[in-house]
């Protein structure tokens, strides 16, 4: 008897479409929890006994795919702030890879988890959510934008589409896979 | 007691303060360390008789394979709790623990069952 869970992290600034992505693949509807945020993680210094410690707390959504009877899917969207930090390390740790959504009207806000991925050597697509289906920028403009390097994958997407997002997961699937098999 | 709200998102600055105390037995962290926010837990068939109501209610929910994330939510427990409580759970002979989401050792039939799972939606 086993259970196996497998991990994608959809990332990206404010408002780019990670809790409409999760919602649009997710077998249910997406569920809230909360993680405790204590003062070391938020950096404050620790000066008081125990009972005195205060935290703080952040919502995360997550959403699950039923992939077969010992295999789910668990798609975690990263809270917006860049102080949670330590939250996406959390959410990172054991995952496959991350999904960036980008935002055309707001290239820029994507970037810092573009930054985060990279660094860590965590494999990860950018999907470009195009919103009202213009977009001003072509892949090259947004690739250098976003200093991607010219092995990340990068799709368009409509965050509220099903295949769309189910297209983004297998993207970065096949893009982890193909890492792995660099690195054997 | 000061406090901040901040819903996860940009847009309000949400959230509320917890003292740390309410951490159960003297823990604040599971020994279990690979126990993650997406490793699941089912119940064992044991006499659940002696368990204190909290962590009845966390066994109740694991009739089926159930993640520690998906726990926190249902029963509004923090995920910090929610992984301490399962834990002792765990410790104790109630829970049966999956195989945690892992980067390291993931293997290519894995992720070849996930795109097929994928294609198939
Ligand atoms: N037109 C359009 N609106 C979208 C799309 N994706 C998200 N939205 C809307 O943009 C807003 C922000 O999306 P949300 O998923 O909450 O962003 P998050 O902050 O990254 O979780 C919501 O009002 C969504 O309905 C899209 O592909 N097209
Ligand atoms: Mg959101």
């Amino acid at each position: 008897m086993d259970r196996t869970s497998v991990k994608v992290v959809v990332a990206g600034g404010f408002g780019t479409g990670k809790t409409t992505l999760v919602a649009s693949v997710s077998e249910i509807p997406p569920l809230t929890t909360e993680e405790i945020l204590t003062e070391a993680s938020l950096g404050v210094d620790d000066t008081t006994g125990v009972e005195g410690k205060t935290t703080t707390t952040v919502a995360l959504d997550f959403g699950r795919i039923t992939i077969s009877p010992d295999v789910v899917l668990y798609l975690f969207g990263t809270p917006g702030q860049d102080r949670f930090w330590f939250m996406w390390d959390e959410l990172a740790q054991g995952a496959v890879g991350a999904i960036v959504l980008v935002d055309t009207r707001r290239l820029d806000s994507s970037f810092p988890a573009v930054d985060y991925f990279e660094r860590r050597g965590i494999p990860f697509i950018t999907a470009v959510n195009r919103f009202f289906g213009e977009c001003a920028y072509t892949e090259d403009e947004i690739r250098g934008a976003l200093e991607l390097d010219e092995r990340v994958p990068l799709v368009w997407c409509d965050a509220r589409d099903r295949e769309s997002g189910k297209l983004a997961l297998i993207t970065l699937v096949r893009h982890a896979m193909a890492r792995l098999r660099v690195r054997a | 007691m000061s406090s901040e709200t901040w819903d996860g998102d940009d847009e309000s600055a949400a959230g509320r303060f917890v003292p740390l105390y309410v951490l159960v037995n003297g823990r604040t962290a599971p020994r279990d360390s690979t126990l993650d926010l997406a490793t699941q837990v089912v119940a064992l068939t044991v006499d659940t008789r002696r368990l204190e109501p909290e962590y009845l209610e966390i066994v109740r929910r694991c009739s089926g394979w159930i993640s520690v994330a998906e726990i926190g939510a249902y029963l509004r427990l923090p995920l910090a709790i929610a992984k301490v409580m399962v834990d002792v759970l765990v410790e104790q002979g109630y829970l049966a623990v999956g195989t945690p989401a892992q980067q390291k050792i993931i293997d290519k039939h894995l992720l070849d069952q996930v795109i097929a799972g994928l294609e198939r939606l």
